[in-house]
């Protein structure tokens, strides 16, 4: 069989099994990089707005802090709204507590939550359409560590969300609809259905087929265009 | 099943499809390749050396004499710019208040620091001879520092970097360099050789050639790759409509 005919065979058979994976590479892959990354990670939905610290409210130094915690790992005076207050954690326990007196504050109420997002929102009239508090299991675009945390969904055109821990009240992430979508195109695009990681042997198998396939289809683009070829066939 | 034919040929006749299959191909196979081999090599790769992180330690913090701090409201109140958030942290064994006076969505963006000596309260600068210890510190190699620089992004070893870093090169046989942020001394990484390998890979996959735009990005939103999307889509999908017909018109026959 001549090698024209060869590759033709094997390209046909090659893309009867993993054409369509080339149709999912493609369209996911057209996805990642028309979609800016930035807007994909929400960088636009918060602000660039931070208020600093009013010295005044610090009255309460980190070395009382320290003698109080000898365990606290991780301080940062930072803002709870326009409250100064220092975060820290003992093993993996976050605390806070006022900048003012040292006093523990209570957990972030839906209240203060919205607020807190709002505050946040580079949009300042975002609208919340939704409040929920997640203890446990959290979904799989949170990572366990920050829980409890408070889902704030907002009522935009991306359906973004926003998640603020309920024991420090920092926004730990953000989400929204075409980062949804992003997360499962690249889930199609490395074949993660299986083992969770780009090195699963499922992709391997189908890429070197893939890679086969599109050699055999490389010849036969030198085949079906190349001027000499063309003449022949013409002649024929 | 001459139904389904004769209505392809309504919309777009199944020869100018093939002809598109066949004349995209041509336009787009180099990269193509190129995409199917470092997709095979990202598959097959050592994971763990496309880190960079070989020699890299962890830096352990040591106890500090919380009673001599100086006070938190005093080292604000003598900060000439307004301060976002203060830390305490430690850097080569002391106590420091890093002050952030610019505060960008991740550390990576642009942010801007001061830090300040937790005991006397003086602002201190990390010079090369600072920066060199600190990058001993976050080092278990046993080679020596060939070079010390503060450079300015891009780096090529951090390409979403955007702040200002100090750069300490090592004279192992990986070509270890530590990259320190030039403002708060924290440490943003180690690069090498096999992370530089694999970056070079990233690279080709994302085609993030300095060509169009003189400048690498690290990552995949440029305009040449996002025109090669589109055509190598047409080609999958036009490959796809082939296929089908194929199976209608049963060429696929086990002989």
């Amino acid at each position: 069989m001549s090698l024209h005919r060869t590759s033709r065979k094997y390209h046909k058979w090659l893309m009867l099994f993993v054409g369509l994976q080339f149709v999912v590479w493609s369209i996911s892959g057209a996805y990642m990089v028309v979609m800016d990354i930035h807007y994909i990670h929400g960088d636009s939905l918060v602000t660039k707005d931070i208020p600093s610290i009013n010295t005044e409210q610090v009255n309460y130094s980190i070395n009382e802090l320290l003698s109080e915690y000898p365990e606290a790992k991780h301080i940062k005076l930072g803002l709870l709204l326009e409250q100064a207050v220092y975060r820290f954690s003992i093993t993996k326990q976050k605390m806070m507590i006022s900048a003012q007196d040292g006093q523990r504050l209570a957990d972030i109420n839906v209240a203060a939550a919205i607020k807190i997002a709002k505050q946040h929102a580079a949009d300042e009239n975002a609208e919340v359409l939704a409040t929920t508090l997640i203890t446990k299991q959290p979904p799989g675009e949170l990572s366990a560590r920050h829980l409890p945390v408070w889902r704030i969904d907002f009522d935009d055109f991306a359906s973004s969300s926003f998640y603020i821990s309920a024991t420090n009240g920092e926004l730990v992430t953000k989400r929204h609809n075409f980062w949804r979508i992003f997360d499962w195109m690249f889930v199609f695009h490395v074949m993660d259905y299986v083992d969770g990681s780009a090195e699963n042997k499922l992709l391997l198998l189908v890429t070197v087929l893939a890679l086969f396939g599109s050699v055999f289809g490389v010849v036969l683009t030198y085949f079906r265009l190349a001027p000499t070829q063309v003449n022949k066939r013409i002649k024929r | 099943m001459a139904k389904v034919k004769s209505n392809a040929n309504r919309i777009v006749k199944l020869s100018t499809i093939k002809a598109i299959h066949k004349w995209l191909s041509l336009v787009v196979f180099v990269q193509l390749l190129i995409w199917l081999g470092t997709g095979l090599f990202f598959n097959v790769m050592d994971h763990d050396k496309a880190r960079g992180n070989q020699y890299r330690l962890a830096v352990k913090s040591v106890d500090i004499n919380h009673q001599a701090l100086m006070a938190t409201k005093q080292v604000l109140s003598q900060s000439e710019r307004a301060v976002k958030e203060l830390s305490l942290v430690q850097r080569l064994g002391q106590p420091y208040y890093l002050l952030t006076h610019e505060k960008a969505l991740y550390r990576h963006f642009n942010n801007e620091y001061s830090l300040v000596n937790a005991y006397t309260g003086k602002t201190q600068q990390i010079d090369s001879v600072m920066a060199s210890s600190l990058a001993q510190l976050s080092y278990s190699g046993k080679a020596k520092v060939t070079n010390i620089s503060k450079v300015s992004p891009p780096f090529d070893d951090f390409l979403k970097e955007q702040n200002t870093l100090w750069k300490i090169d090592f004279a192992d046989q990986l070509n270890t360099s530590v990259y320190l942020d030039a403002g708060s001394g924290h440490l943003v990484g180690h690069s090498n050789d096999d992370k530089r390998f694999v970056d070079f890979f990233f690279m080709l996959h994302f085609m993030d050639y300095p060509i169009f735009t003189k400048e690498r990005t690290g990552g995949f939103n440029n305009g040449q790759i996002i025109f090669f999307a589109l055509l190598t889509l047409l080609l999958c999908l036009t490959g796809l409509i082939w296929t089908i017909e194929m199976l209608l018109k049963g060429r696929y026959k086990l002989r």
